[in-house]
């Protein structure tokens, strides 16, 4: 059995400073799905992306209300450490960045950070995260050779590897293709609809077809408000809301 | 349907309105083909019987526009939502309108042949089939023009009148026929020209259906009768 609200975002709201980002988000995200972000530049879509890590901790003057919780546990529970938190979920950006290593190190770093050095463990670790990144056939022959070797596509693919080697539950992704060429996006789009098998993954797209091609749950956020969050397929045929059609018909100024 | 807003590419909504134009041009052809062939048939009127029929070329031509100009709005903009419902649904739109046609093109061709004959009486019986055929669809256009889901869901029951008076009209001439004679062939001519409007009566069930896939994203077709719900919910919207 999947959980539907996987991730429960509990009337959410979000300030920098006096200004506020997110306003009383309430979602639930259903565990082994892919949900999109969409809406325009400024929404807050990242924001809350960002929010599901806690990576907005680092940024001065930040406060929240409301809650987050991962498969039941809140993210701001006290006793919860941040780090293993994120542990618990892998993170993809706009720009692929792989480390200044080779393909092999990229993939486990996570595992050296954390102390886990058995040769036999990370060999199986960057066999199975590159193939599940659907790129160990490409790479198998220069683990050993530099990530800054491989194009920009399989980059990003090796940042998905990465993310993933230490097997989290949930991955986010924001813009992951936007620094990609259309063929190499096809290939992140296959790869996540092949990923959400094992995890529950939050992609932020400005691509309207992306989201289409590979989201079974669209949320579009406007002005840091959720307009709307449904199944995309209903989001893009029939939207409830008139704010929504505006933005995915192009009629939104 | 105009949109609310305009859209951030000009280009796409004038692609939108050049689509939307051809297609009301087109419907309006097609019911004055039809309104033609049949006063050619009732009136014996030659000279309209062959307007109908070589107009229809430009239904066709109406056809082949609507479609390359659908299909180009789908690969430049890849419309959603209601803009992509509004492409599908003008180009079905554009194959009924176009069957229509070749019925009021099949009406005109066997009102041809029955002016190498003496008139008959009978001929009047196809007009209460037509008034019918024809309000039906008018009424198809209109829910497809003003997004009218409830008019749109309530042909379906209308085309029933259709049908028994179709049927009437066929028992009728089928008695004619029995009773044999030389206006066997005829009677044949009227059994076609009925069973032509009856047809006509099921494609406008076709655009009512598809108007209603317009302004509510539905499928009603290939159900029960939806229409009582579908206005119960207008209702509902209104109140």
């Amino acid at each position: 059995m999947t959980r539907e609200d996987f991730i429960a975002i509990e009337h959410f709201s979000f300030f920098y400073g006096e200004k506020q980002a997110l306003h009383d988000i309430d979602m639930a995200i259903p565990e082994r799905q892919v949900t999109a972000l969409i809406g325009p530049s400024g929404c807050g879509k990242s924001t809350l992306l960002r929010n599901m890590n806690r990576m907005n901790d680092l940024i001065e003057g930040v406060s929240h209300r409301g809650d987050i919780r991962l498969n039941g546990n809140s993210l701001y529970d006290p006793k919860i450490e941040v780090i293993s938190l994120r542990k618990r979920v892998g993170m993809v950006f706009q720009k692929y960045n792989p480390f200044a290593k080779t393909v092999y190190e990229n993939v486990v770093f996570s595992l050296r950070v954390a102390g886990r050095n058995k040769k036999r463990e990370l060999d199986e670790v960057v066999e199975r995260s590159l193939r599940a990144a659907a790129l160990w056939d490409e790479v198998k022959d220069r683990l050993h050779d530099s990530a800054f070797g491989l194009s920009g596509g399989q980059q990003q693919r090796l940042c998905i590897a990465r993310a993933i080697a230490n097997q989290p539950e949930i991955l986010l992704m924001d813009e992951p293709c936007a620094a990609l060429d259309p063929t190499a996006t096809l290939k992140i789009e296959a790869l996540i609809r092949e990923l959400k098998s094992q995890f529950t993954i939050v992609i932020v797209t400005h691509n309207m077809e992306q989201a289409t091609r590979c989201s079974d749950r669209t949320a579009f956020l406007y002005m840091g408000r959720l307009i709307e969050y449904g199944n995309t397929k209903q989001v893009f045929e029939n939207p409830r809301e008139e704010e929504t059609e505006a933005y995915i018909s192009g009629r939104f100024s | 349907m105009e949109p609310k807003t305009p859209h951030i590419i000009r280009e796409f909504d004038d692609a939108f309105g050049k689509l939307g134009k051809t297609v009301s041009v087109m419907a309006s052809q097609c019911l004055l083909n039809l309104e033609r062939a049949i006063t050619g048939l009732m009136k014996r009127d030659i000279d309209l019987c062959r307007a109908v029929i070589a107009d229809d070329n430009d239904i066709d031509e109406a056809e082949r526009n609507i479609d390359a100009f659908g299909l180009e709005i789908l690969v430049r903009f890849h419309p959603v939502a209601s803009d992509l419902r509004k492409v599908i649904t003008s180009m079905k739109m554009a194959a009924n309108l176009e069957r229509i046609s070749d019925h009021a093109v099949n009406i005109s061709k066997r009102a041809r042949k029955m002016l190498n004959k003496p008139e008959i009486p009978e001929t009047q019986l196809v007009e209460p089939v037509y008034k019918l055929a024809d309000r039906l669809l008018r009424d198809a256009l209109v829910s497809f023009t003003d997004l009218d889901a409830s008019l749109g869901a309530s042909l379906r029951e209308r085309d029933q009148e259709i049908d028994r008076a179709h049927k009437r009209v066929i028992a009728t001439l089928s008695e004619r026929i029995e009773e044999g004679g030389e206006l066997t062939e005829a009677y044949l001519h009227l059994i076609f020209v009925v069973r032509s409007l009856e047809r006509i009566g099921d494609l406008a069930v076709n655009i009512g259906e598809d108007a209603v896939f317009l302004d509510r994203a539905e499928d009603i077709r290939y159900t029960k009768s939806r229409s009582g719900q579908i206005a119960a919910e207008d209702d509902e919207d209104d109140s």
